[in-house]
């Protein structure tokens, strides 16, 4: 089990680099701090369900459910395109190391390692796909919560 | 040049900037609508895919058609995205004439990329934090912020040169998986899968996957499957690119350790 300190250094971590990736993708500054508590607890989520399923692809499912809503809810709030936050908060859950390991296994010529990987990365996909559509599906005023009603 | 006076033109200029900032489509066909509907446009209809707008309506019972496309591989621009949106909520409260309304779309038009040095950092803080979430040790962060440096740089530079999508992923992630090997073999670094993973995750094409889920889950199949290419695409460049560098190297009789 990972410890508190453990888990405030990823939650930082994580912080910084979903804001980095609002910079590189010219999310306006205002929005910075908001894209980056997106993918921060959206790994931490990820980061606890790993651990206690000790399955990537459930532990993406349930990172991508928590970070879509989050995006809903400050898009409303912000009142600012969903995009903003869902873009950069999605990143640190998109399977970029599966990708290189997939590549790698095929290049040393671990055929059985290279498919099990290449069909990991998939799988992910597929669960961040499931996540994102779940939640778009749910009614806009849940995400209200409070707020007056000419936001939209 | 477009008619200043008119909503139609306006609604497609709107739509052009949201859709090659990275919009996803039922936003664009959504604002084009609105605000067609703020000017009271008699009729109107408009067509989106993922490159290109097709729109047509009525103004004072004269019917127009506009059809406007755009180019593909322009950068995202989410600040745009944003400048749009709150644009289009003004218009939809009459706050806006139409002239004043093309005014202010030439000026988010022209919204500026973050300076190239900014960028530059932000993407080796990127890839440094990437590292350590990917199980890096503080010496590998190092050591991918400086790759991720030499990434974005490149990346940058093709864009400058005009260099084809498919070409810039491809020789990015070679320098990513080359600059991760490399100072890994000069003794910098613990782990180098980890290194490279932080340094090719600036070019792994979340932006395509999220446009391209949101779009199918919107009905638009079109476009959702343009995007869904365009993202296998990328992931396959990157593939490519790290998988070259580690046979060529693993040829010469260069070890490429053993990932976890």
């Amino acid at each position: 089990m990972i410890s508190v300190f453990d888990a405030l250094v990823q939650l930082v971590v994580a912080f910084f680099a979903t804001v980095s990736f609002a910079v590189l993708f010219q999310v306006p500054k205002n929005q910075y701090l908001w894209s980056g508590i997106t993918g921060s607890l959206g790994w931490l989520c990820y980061l606890l369900v790993n651990q206690g399923y000790g399955s990537v692809v459930i532990a993406s499912f349930a990172a991508t459910l928590i970070l879509t809503a989050l995006s809903r809810f400050f898009a409303v709030w912000r009142r600012t395109p969903i995009t903003i936050f869902l873009i950069c908060g999605i990143f640190p859950l998109v399977p970029g190391a599966g990708i290189y390991y997939t590549a790698y296994y095929f290049i040393v010529g671990d055929n059985a390692m290279a498919a099990a990987k290449g069909t990991e990365t998939l799988k992910i996909a597929v669960a961040i796909t499931l996540g994102i559509v779940l939640i778009l599906s749910l009614p806009q005023k849940i995400f209200r919560l409070g707020l007056s009603k000419d936001r939209f | 040049m477009e008619n200043e006076n008119s909503p139609l033109e306006l609604a497609v200029l709107a739509g052009r900037i949201l859709l090659s900032n990275g919009a996803e489509i039922f936003r664009v066909q959504e604002t084009m609508e609105r605000i067609a509907a703020s000017y009271h446009m008699e009729t109107f209809h408009v067509y989106a895919i993922s490159n290109g707008i097709f729109a047509c309506g009525t103004e004072n019972g004269v019917a127009h058609t506009a059809e406007i496309r755009h180019v593909p591989l322009a950068p995202v621009h989410l600040g745009r995205v944003a400048a749009v949106n709150q644009l289009s909520r003004e218009i939809a409260q009459g706050k806006h004439t139409v002239p004043e309304a093309f005014a202010q779309l030439r000026k988010i038009e022209s919204l500026p990329f973050t300076a190239n040095w900014f960028q530059v950092l932000a993407s080796g803080v990127g890839s440094g934090c990437f590292c350590y979430l990917f199980g890096g040790s503080p010496f590998d962060c190092v050591v991918a912020f400086f790759s991720g440096l030499m990434v974005c740089l490149f990346v940058l530079l093709a864009g400058k040169k005009h260099l084809s999508k498919i070409m810039t992923n491809i020789l990015a992630s070679s320098i990513a998986a080359f600059c991760g090997l490399f100072l890994f073999r000069m003794g910098l670094g613990h782990n180098m899968d980890r290194i490279i993973i932080g340094s090719i995750i600036q070019l792994v094409p979340g932006v395509p996957l999220t446009n391209s889920i949101r779009d199918f889950f919107n009905g638009d199949y079109i476009s959702g499957t343009i995007r869904l290419i365009d993202t296998l695409l990328i992931a396959a460049c990157i593939a490519i690119g790290v998988g070259c560098v580690l046979k060529i190297a693993s040829m010469m009789g260069i070890a490429v350790g053993v990932p976890v």
